[in-house]
């Protein structure tokens, strides 16, 4: 199957059918997605301005990321879920769509990022002044995620 | 000339959202904190030290991109459930923020290294994530209305 038939079938999917054919549908998902947005971005920050040695210099990274890793992931997972039934509803028209395609690149990258050099560079980073690694995958992190929200605030204006 | 210019409400619009995401992401943290849901180890006085100004400079952003934002489409807005909605709760969560602060985070130092914080802060923790999800929730009505 083509990556377009499968778009194809999320559309012609029962959710798919739903999301089209109800008036409420799209906000109330909409919402949810910005609720999770709003947790996700505030665990992201936290832990990268702390392993930027801005906030909370006197706590171990490695005990606020372990912490905020469930927070993470979990509001992760209900952004997912929620993006896959926005999508269900207009499949069509974001497969065409640049700021689309761009989210999923980015979004892609922020997670592989977030598992492998991010995860690397907290174990790095111990207590006290930051390196300049850890530094770096600070920076890297905040512009992938930031680049994610971006380019999907940017699906509903190209 | 913003309503003319769709770009820059567009621009403005990201930058409304984003700031919340600041806005609503730390004081969530520190609102789960208080619950003692999350980083149990860390005293509530030194996250709210390190964590409200983030949460103060989202604030700032937002009111104003919120500002432009009604500015362009003032007297749609005026007569919009979900604008005025929105408002009440913008105002009762600060009504919270700031009954707390005056009352029971002055003896912060007394309870603050509990895992588990007292039922007034507690509660003014739950009450401070249920309103400002509706203050998301409400504002993303205001599109559909």
């Amino acid at each position: 199957m083509s990556l377009h038939a499968w778009f194809m079938a999320l559309a012609h999917s029962p959710l798919g059918r739903a999301m089209q054919n109800s008036r409420w549908g799209f906000a109330v998902v909409e919402m949810v997605h910005l609720l999770g947005l709003a947790v996700l971005g505030g665990s992201v920050l936290i832990v990268d301005l702390r392993l930027l040695g801005v906030i909370l210099k006197g706590e171990s990274a490695i005990t606020i990321s372990r912490e905020l890793n469930r927070l993470l992931l979990g509001s992760l997972a209900i952004m997912v879920l929620s993006g896959i039934a926005l999508l269900s509803e207009e499949a069509g028209k974001c497969y065409y769509s640049p700021a689309f395609r761009w989210k999923m690149v980015l979004l892609a990258s922020a997670v592989i990022f977030y598992f492998t050099l991010h995860r690397q560079a907290i174990l790095h980073a111990r207590s006290g002044t930051p390196k300049f690694w850890p530094r770096i995958a600070a920076v890297v992190s905040l512009l992938l995620w930031l680049g994610v929200g971006v380019a999907g605030r940017a699906i509903g204006l190209l | 000339m913003l309503r003319e210019s769709n770009n820059a409400f567009s621009v403005i619009e990201s930058v409304h959202v984003l700031s919340i995401t600041l806005l609503f992401g730390t004081i969530a943290i520190l609102d789960l904190r208080m619950l003692g849901l999350v980083l149990r180890t860390i005293s509530v006085s030194s996250m709210a030290r390190n964590v409200l100004p983030l949460t103060w400079s989202g604030f700032a952003v937002s009111v104003m991109s919120g500002f432009l934002l009604f500015w362009a489409e003032a007297e749609k807005m005026y007569a919009n459930p979900s604008f005025r909605a929105k408002l009440v709760l913008l105002t009762l969560a600060g009504i919270n923020a700031l009954v707390f602060h005056s009352t029971i985070y002055r003896r912060a130092h007394e309870w603050e290294s509990q895992h588990v914080s007292p039922w007034r802060a507690r509660i003014t923790a739950i009450a401070s994530l249920a309103l400002w999800s509706g203050v998301i929730v409400a504002g993303r009505a205001i599109a559909y209305f």
